[in-house]
This record gives structure tokens, C-alpha cells and sequence, in this order.
């Protein structure tokens, strides 16, 4: 069965047909080609899938594709304008907050639902909210060092 | 993932009228634990039911009398930053801010979460404490059961084919409540919960009047205490009970001595934390 939704993706509005058991990660990667969001465990556990879905992160692994309808959708390639970096994916880079980067789209993207809830979360309120994104690397430490230089500007 | 075919009903009525037919039909609000099932292959519906974008289905109140309702799809992070249940429920605001990671608890419901019936969750031992009910839907209408009910075992609930929980509702609260939730995992910290525990002290003025203990995820159902008209010291022999009345499920989470030597402790620390609030 498929079914005829409209949704905006990455600021865009798209009218979309999407299959009953496709998920939302699955349109993004394999309909709209928006190979930035990865599928890393497939059950909500390791975070690489993560979006955001009106401007809270979910695992996009696990949302049917379905409920995206009306929904404002960001991924990881929503971020950078006309060759400028989103302040968040900077900071990273300048922190060399990865390693072999599978995780880092979805690290980026919780880092944004995070600023968007609360714009200036303390390290327990940081480890909290992240605690959901795994990096198999390790590259923990530079991903709080990287916030932390976003939480410490003035804003 | 295998195929199936997603229905989506507006209204409960036809939504119930869907669900009811046959085994291979089931209800999907969050997905979080319905889509594994289906992605490893463990269920095989034909049809599922999607109960997302019912209208109006996600309100969170409280009436004049003092009793919180909880409408079925209301996201865990809906009922974790609701200001009706931070003040007048935070323990089920702090196990809500438990489950899993922020992604699922944008997506997980708590009907779903009820319903999927699932043991080893925060929410279903925090509101047998605090003697919630569910409102179950259905194409022969509409029924209440406490909660401590309708959670048969694991993946078992009371609901009929062609029903749904509709809403979840805490019964007001005479005097006050003093309340602890204390979840272990042995894995990370977003990790299933090995124990979650739920103490409850209730106060008439300053009297503690009643003390409640609630084992959840350890065993197929939780397992609830209470005492009237408690005292300090009778609370070790209360985690004491618990811990020898509980049947716990071992897993790789732990065996079943060693989720009982929890229970023992972690039931301990709850109360003391809780009684300590109570009556400083």
C-alpha cells in the first residue's frame, strides 16, 4: 500500500509516496538520495539515523515514513548554506570531534535538537541528552569539547 | 523491512473497527517497539493500524477533583516535560526522563507503551505505584481497569481484539505524595532497566500515612507493596518482602539472585530516600 503525503524536507516542500513499511529513513536515504543520514543499528540505539522531525530529534530508523506527513524534517545536509558550515558542524571540525565520521551526522543533528531545546545546557544537561548517540571511536571528550565552545559564546 | 499494509484511521471508532480483524491485524503508534519486532522478523502482521494521527489524542489534564489524564499517544517526552505531571506527578516525570534516549521518547507513546505490555520499561511500575487506570476503547465500547490489571505479563495486557488503550488517569491524591525512582540498568545508562523502583510516601499533614514500594521490570508484572500508618524502621523489612515475594525473569541483565539482592537494596535506598523527604 503506499500512501500520497506532503512534507518539508530540508526546507523544501515535497509531495512524497511513501510504502506503508518504509520508515522515514528509508525515503530519506533511498527516494530522495540524502545519503547524510546513516543507518547504523536500525533499532533507535546508536543515534547515526538521528533527524530532526519539527525540531526534535528522533531515529528516523524507527518513524514510519507515514507520519512525516505535515512534518518539517532537517537532516544533517540542511545544515551548511552556499558553502558556509553550520556553526555546530565548525565547531566539530575544529575540535576534530570524529574519527571515521559514520556517527557524526546524527551526533550534529542531536546537538542542534539540543541547542534548540535548551540554549544553554550545562556538561550533566550535554551527557544527558547525548547519552543516545554512540560513537564506536570514542571521540566523546572533543564532542563535549565542541559544545562546549558553542554553549560558551555569547549569544 | 517486511512488508505490511499501514491503516490509518482518523477517529477511535474506526480505528477500533480495524484492529478488529484477526490476529494479523495490530495497532502502531510510536513504532519504537512494534517496528523491531517486525524488522527482526519476531511478528509478521499483514496490517497495522496506525494510531498516530488520531485527533486530539495527546492531552495532558487534570480535573477539579485532582485526578491526571493522560491521553493514550501524548509522546513519553510529552508526559516528561508536561507541567500537570512535574508538579503533581514528578516521579513519573523522572522515570518518563529515564526511558531510552530523547529520539525514542519523541516517538514512543505512553498507550503504546502500556499496551505493548512489555516488562522491562520505566512507566508501568511508576503508575502501579500511584494506582493508575487505563481506559480501554473497543467495538463494544468503553471500560477502566487499574492498571496493576490489565499488565497480565510479558507482552500480555487484558485488552479484547478490537481494542486500544485510549488514555491513561493517576486517581487524586489525598494529602501528599513523597516519591523516589530509582532504575538500574547493567549496561549503558539509556539501557532497558534491570529494576526500576518506585517508594512512595503518602502524608496527611505531617503524618505519613501510607508507604508504597513498586518493583518494575524484574519480574513479568510489577509487584506493589503497601503499609499503612508506616514507620521508619518497618521500611527494610517492606524491600525485605519485595524481594522474596518477587519472581524475577533472569536474563542477560542479571540472574534471578542477583535481581532479588536488587530489589533488596534498591527498595532499601528508595524508601530511605523517600521517608528522608517525607519527614525530615
Amino acid at each position: 500500500m503506499r500512501h500520497l503525503i506532503t512534507a518539508t524536507v530540508n526546507g523544501r516542500e515535497r509531495e512524497l509516496s511513501v510504502k506503508s513499511s518504509q520508515t522515514l529513513l528509508d525515503v530519506l536515504r533511498d527516494d530522495l538520495r540524502l545519503k547524510g543520514t546513516h543507518e547504523g543499528c536500525s533499532v533507535g540505539v546508536c543515534g547515526s539515523c538521528t533527524v530532526l522531525v519539527d525540531g526534535k530529534p528522533v531515529s528516523s530508523c524507527l518513524m514510519l515514513a507515514s507520519n512525516a506527513e505535515g512534518r518539517d524534517v532537517l537532516t544533517i545536509e540542511s545544515l551548511a548554506r552556499d558553502g558556509n558550515l553550520d556553526p555546530v558542524q565548525q565547531a566539530f571540525l575544529d575540535r576534530q570531534a570524529f574519527q571515521c565520521g559514520f556517527c557524526t551526522p546524527g551526533m550534529i543533528m542531536a546537538v542542534k535538537g539540543l541547542l534548540n531545546e535548551n540554549p544553554k545546557p550545562d556538561e550533566a544537561e550535554v551527557r544527558d541528552y547525548l547519552s543516545g548517540n554512540i560513537c564506536r571511536c570514542g571521540t566523546y571528550v572533543e564532542v563535549m569539547a565542541a559544545i562546549e565552545d558553542l554553549t560558551a559564546k555569547p549569544q | 523491512m517486511r512488508n505490511f499494509d499501514l491503516l490509518e484511521p482518523k477517529t477511535v471508532t474506526e480505528a477500533c473497527r480495524m484492529l478488529d480483524d484477526g490476529e494479523d491485524v495490530r495497532p502502531v503508534s510510536g513504532g519504537t517497539a512494534l517496528l523491531i519486532l517486525v524488522k527482526q522478523g519476531l511478528l509478521r502482521p499483514r496490517t497495522l493500524v496506525n494510531l498516530k494521527k488520531l485527533e486530539g489524542a495527546n492531552a495532558i489534564t487534570r480535573d477539579e477533583a485532582g485526578a491526571v489524564r493522560i491521553e493514550a499517544m501524548a509522546t513519553i517526552h510529552q508526559v516528561e516535560t508536561s507541567p500537570v505531571v512535574r508538579e503533581h506527578l514528578p516521579v513519573l516525570a523522572a522515570a518518563c526522563h529515564q526511558v531510552a534516549n530523547i529520539r525514542i521518547r519523541h516517538l514512543a507513546t505512553i498507550g503504546g507503551n502500556l499496551a505493548h505490555g512489555d516488562h522491562q520499561s520505566d512507566p508501568p511500575g511508576v503508575l502501579v505505584a500511584l494506582d493508575a487506570e487505563v481506559e480501554l476503547s473497543g467495538t463494544r465500547g468503553t471500560r477502566a481497569m487499574k492498571l496493576a490489571d490489565f499488565l497480565l505479563g510479558t507482552y500480555e495486557t487484558a485488552l479484547e481484539p478490537g481494542e486500544m488503550v485510549t488514555a491513561v488517569t493517576v486517581p487524586p491524591v489525598r494529602g501528599r505524595l513523597v516519591s523516589d525512582y530509582l532504575k538500574f540498568t547493567t549496561g549503558s545508562s539509556e539501557e532497558r532497566p534491570c529494576a526500576g523502583i518506585t517508594a512512595l510516601v503518602r502524608l496527611e499533614g505531617d503524618r505519613p500515612v501510607e508507604a508504597r514500594l513498586a518493583v518494575g521490570a524484574v519480574a513479568a508484572r510489577p509487584l506493589l507493596l503497601c503499609e499503612t500508618d508506616p514507620t521508619e524502621g518497618a521500611l527494610p523489612r517492606m524491600a525485605e518482602r519485595a524481594s522474596e515475594e518477587i519472581d524475577p525473569i533472569p536474563d542477560l541483565r542479571g540472574s534471578a539472585e542477583y535481581k532479588r539482592h536488587l530489589v533488596r537494596v534498591l527498595g532499601r535506598r528508595a524508601l530511605a530516600a523517600a521517608w528522608k523527604e517525607a519527614c525530615p
